[in-house]
């Protein structure tokens, strides 16, 4: 095997100089000739009627372009998943109904922002108020408001169940009968906001030619391209979503936001370009903020441990429409099942209808909220056994080879190995009981330990489901990588330079990128759902490769050569066993042209996951490939307790993690960094908090995100379990989403370590804590 | 809605003279974005809690969001336009780039500018001095730590620096 050159090392990213310099282009940056500014109409009600809407007056406002409501449109409704069990349930702008606050009514484009809004105030809009309902489980009574009378009855007699997911294998029952000890416990996450610092924005703008053209703060230019020309009723062809910029998404920028479409609306209806930017508050108060869970689990364990069987309840409340309700409690269960064997298993997953805000994913999409409550209860199990908590974990974990229900494999799974190197590397026994020992004595402030653990799934099969890469050879032997991919922070982009110019032997400065352009790059699985490197890594090797094919068969012929005694370095190819032989890429390129009547050198490659699977997983019954590739990460968090305040510190969270082959090594620690940052502000501070529908903490002096001062330690323990080898499948794994998962899961059960408190609702905030110190020493007196 | 009237300012943003005429109730991040096109600087919250818009003001990091265009009257403004030197980056702007500093770029402006204040000042600070001085700029991406070795290997304790 050649050395490698770029892939495995920590090159800066390429986008890092614009970056720096304030030069990179964001959606909010974009300024067109005309432009005009767009403001959307909300509902103030979380359940009613729409009797009347009058745009009269708006429209009549100096400066005031154009108005919009449902009537302009063509009633289409769409839906984060779109199948037969779960149809589209949402419009687009309401028609006739909105069912929560915030709901996108109407929009209007002026001269600039004031005269928009003035419009916005003098639409008149007649409710009917509605009954409504806000806790999932109230939602789920017979006789509760119901929200979607007309959508297909899921399960009945309950109410509002937009969607369940029920699998099971073995015998509970028996198991539980058999088992030494039986624990049920309860869990509840909140619901978070992203917190991305760009706020939702978008620009359209309908030319002459009728081609939309839409610059939007995104996840992927694709599926919003066919979300658009979906709702809009529109071909694809007249519809180009062109890359900008992202200033974060963390999941909160996938689907079809309504501001796009309505700002699509718009610039339809006028013919000049439209944009539409968030103000803080209304993204806290309107932009579908993160997926709240409640977690029921019943485990039973044999004496030494062996978990024998589990049973789990998971009750999503996905607001007024589907959003990805339906998709997180099927994910909730991959998140319970993939790391740890459980021979025994019930699960069940509701998707309730509520009056409040619809939801996004967000990073780890279920899994913090499902491991906060699986890892707290092993926790609970140990204590109660007497196990130290690692080798609880160790005698249940998943091994490499292992087949999971779902006929997926584990392939070298790397679980075990990461429990063991960061229990090793935190002294997490010795340090354990030292915990334990805190709790007894009089200090204010309490030190613990505690473990938390995930798997997780990469690039799984959902629109658009694979990826293409082109690669290009310039006339001077540069080389120019179109990809459908959008960076949209995490570094992709580098990735794929470094992937291109590895398959090219050349310098990564001499690969440009040309990016996320549903018009002139080929499609891209997108960045969300965890395969970018893997899947349009692929791509892009497969086309690097072809590309270096027809490269060296070009020189073989100038060079008089077998091509497999070349050998390329620095873009110039060489004769292995005469290196004077040689030519440069430019002339094998100019070559090429020459001889071959025009034919320049153009790689293109494709790449998606299961080749033998059809189509996703069901989402009701689980049945069906999931992923091919799980990564897994075991982290330890250290904490303090300020037993007079409540304040939880976390002082350091080591990660001990496999993702196979880390392309960028650097890039790996950054999204681990971060991920232990929003697990911080998900354990310990971030909470939308909303009365009757309406988030009544929308800003950031109100949503605690961590700040510096409250930075987190971070270690880093590399699992490599994966090979890269040129030529080869590039086998990486997720690795910008599970994490958050062990800093949570890790971070309560160092809580509990350090003090005997056992939180079983996030976050742990400090009014919490001190009631439950406060209980516990009443208990003990 | 009657509008407040224009005021002509005369400022210097970047090194360069401007003379502005700017409603006295548009903030210096309006003049800078949507004026004078310097979308450098960026908008992440307009109450002051996120720190994207910082920019110095006479030196010193201020909100544009919070300050008013007309206030900057006369003041010299620093953006992050302003930093490189032609093609070559600032010794922050290239730290950040060669330590991770930056992932998703919309807190950068802001947190490098913050960071040249904290260095002109103290050219030598702890990492509690750093932890301080960027504590009003919320990067959500890269939970601080990459910055913070950014900013020390800018620093003199990191050979960087003057």
């Amino acid at each position: 095997m050649d050395e490698l050159l770029h892939v495995g090392r920590s090159i800066p990213r390429k986008d890092g100089p614009i970056k720096a310099t304030g030069r990179a282009k964001y959606t909010v940056d974009v300024a067109l000739p005309g432009m005009l500014a767009g403001k959307v109409l909300r509902s103030p009600h979380p359940h009613a009627r729409i009797v009347s809407i009058d745009t009269g007056k708006a429209a009549r406002l100096p400066g005031v372009r154009a108005v919009v409501t449902a009537e302009d449109s063509l009633k289409i409704k769409h839906g984060f998943v779109e199948t037969p069990r779960y149809p589209a349930d949402q419009y687009p702008i309401a028609v006739d109904r909105v069912r929560h606050v915030g709901e996108d009514i109407a929009g209007v484009a002026a001269i600039d922002e004031e005269t928009a809004e003035e419009a916005l105030s003098l639409i008149e809009v007649e409710y009917e108020l509605l009954p409504a309902v806000f806790d999932p489980e109230e939602a789920m009574r017979p006789d509760a408001p119901e929200i979607h009378p007309n959508n297909p009855k899921v399960d009945e007699p309950y109410r509002n169940i937009g969607g369940k997911t029920a699998t099971s294998w073995g015998d509970t029952e028996r198991a539980f009968a058999e088992s030494y000890l039986v624990r049920e416990d309860k869990f509840y996450c909140q619901m978070r906001a992203h917190g991305y610092m760009e706020p939702q924005a978008t620009v359209a703008h309908f030319d002459y030619s009728g081609k939309l053209n839409v610059w939007t703060s995104s996840m992927g230019v694709f599926l919003k391209r066919a979300k658009l020309a979906k709702t809009l009723g529109i071909p694809h062809s007249s519809v180009r979503v062109l890359k900008t910029y992202v200033g974060g998404a963390f999941g909160g920028k996938i689907d079809l936001f309504h501001h796009e479409y309505i700002a699509s609306l718009l610039s339809m209806k006028c013919h000049l370009p439209v944009k539409i930017v968030y103000s803080r508050e209304e993204v806290f108060k309107a932009a579908r903020p993160a997926q709240p869970l409640i977690v029921r689990i019943k485990t039973g364990v044999a004496k030494d441990g062996e978990i024998l069987g589990q049973e789990i309840e998971a009750i999503n409340d996905s607001g007024a429409y589907h959003g990805s309700g339906v998709v997180v409690i099927f994910l909730a269960w991959g998140f319970a099942m993939a790391p740890y064997r459980a021979p025994n298993l019930k699960y069940e997953g509701y998707s309730v209808y509520t009056n409040n805000l619809v939801r996004a994913p967000q990073r780890g999409h279920g899994a913090p909220k499902m491991r906060f409550a699986v890892e707290s209860q092993f926790d609970m199990i140990a204590e109660e056994l007497g196990m130290d908590p690692v080798e609880f974990r160790l005698r249940n974990v998943r091994k490499p080879g292992d087949i999971l229900p779902n006929g997926d494999s584990v392939k070298k799974f790397g679980l075990s190995e990461c429990i063991e190197r960061v229990a090793e590397r935190t002294d997490f026994r010795n340090r354990h009981e030292a915990g334990k020992r805190e709790r007894e004595t009089g200090a204010t402030v309490k030190r613990g330990i505690g473990i938390g653990t995930t798997a997780y799934f990469g690039g799984s099969l959902i629109y658009p489901n694979s990826s293409s890469a082109i690669v290009k050879l310039n006339d001077d032997g540069s080389v120019s990588l179109l990809t459908g991919a959008l960076d949209i922070g995490q570094g992709c982009e580098t990735i794929l330079c470094q992937i291109a110019a590895e398959e090219l032997r050349m310098p990564v400065e001499e690969v440009q990128i040309y990016a996320a352009d549903t018009e002139t790059t080929p499609v891209d699985i997108g960045s969300w759902i965890s395969g970018l490197t893997y899947v349009t890594g692929n791509a892009v090797k497969k086309a690097a490769g072809q590309a270096m094919e027809k490269l060296l068969a070009a020189a073989a012929r100038e060079l008089d050569a077998d091509v497999e005694d070349l050998v390329a370095r620095d873009k110039q190819i060489f004769v292995g066993h005469s290196p004077e032989r040689k030519i440069s890429y430019a002339r094998a390129v100019a070559a090429s042209i020459a001889r071959d009547r025009g034919d320049s050198i153009i790689g293109e490659g494709h790449f998606r996951t299961m080749k033998d699977v059809p189509t996703h997983p069901s989402l009701a019954s689980t049945k069906g490939r999931w992923t091919e590739n799980y990564s897994s990460y075991a982290q330890v968090a250290e904490v303090e307790v300020d037993t007079e305040t409540g304040a939880v510190k976390i002082v350091k969270v080591t990660t001990a993690h496999d993702c196979g082959f880390p392309v960028n090594p650097a890039l790996v620690e950054g999204q681990i960094d971060g991920q232990v940052s929003m697990g911080q502000g998900h354990i310990l501070s971030e909470e939308l908090r909303v009365e009757n529908g309406c988030v009544i903490n929308p800003s950031f002096l109100e949503y605690k995100i961590p700040c510096s001062l409250e930075m987190v330690e971070t270690d880093y323990i590399d699992v490599i379990t994966e090979e890269y080898k040129r030529g080869h499948h590039y086998n990486t794994k997720e690795v910008g989403e599970g994490y958050v998962s062990g800093t949570v899961a890790s971070v309560a059960n160092a809580v509990f370590n350090a003090t005997g408190v056992r939180m079983k609702k996030t976050p742990i905030n400090p009014y919490d804590m001190l009631a439950e110190l406060k209980r516990i020493r009443k208990e003990v007196s | 809605m009657k509008k407040p009237g224009k005021r002509l300012i005369s400022l210097q943003i970047n090194g360069m003279e401007y003379e502005v005429a700017v409603r006295s109730d548009r903030t210096l991040l309006e003049l800078l974005r949507e004026d004078l096109m310097l979308t450098g600087t960026k908008e992440g919250c307009d109450d002051g809690s996120c720190g994207s818009c910082t920019v110095l003001l006479d030196g010193s990091p201020v909100r544009s969001c919070l300050l008013l265009a007309v206030e900057a009257e006369n003041r010299e403004v620093t953006t992050i336009e302003g930093l490189a030197e032609n093609e070559k980056l600032h010794p922050i702007q290239q730290a950040f780039v060669d330590h991770g500093a930056i992932q998703c770029g919309y807190c950068s402006p802001g947190m490098i500018l913050t960071a040249k204040a904290l260095l002109d000042e103290n050219p030598a600070p702890s990492e509690q001095d750093i932890l301080h001085a960027i504590s009003g700029n919320f990067c959500r991406c890269t939970g601080y730590n990459k910055i913070v070795t950014a900013i020390r290997a800018a620093s003199r304790n990191g050979k960087g620096g003057d």
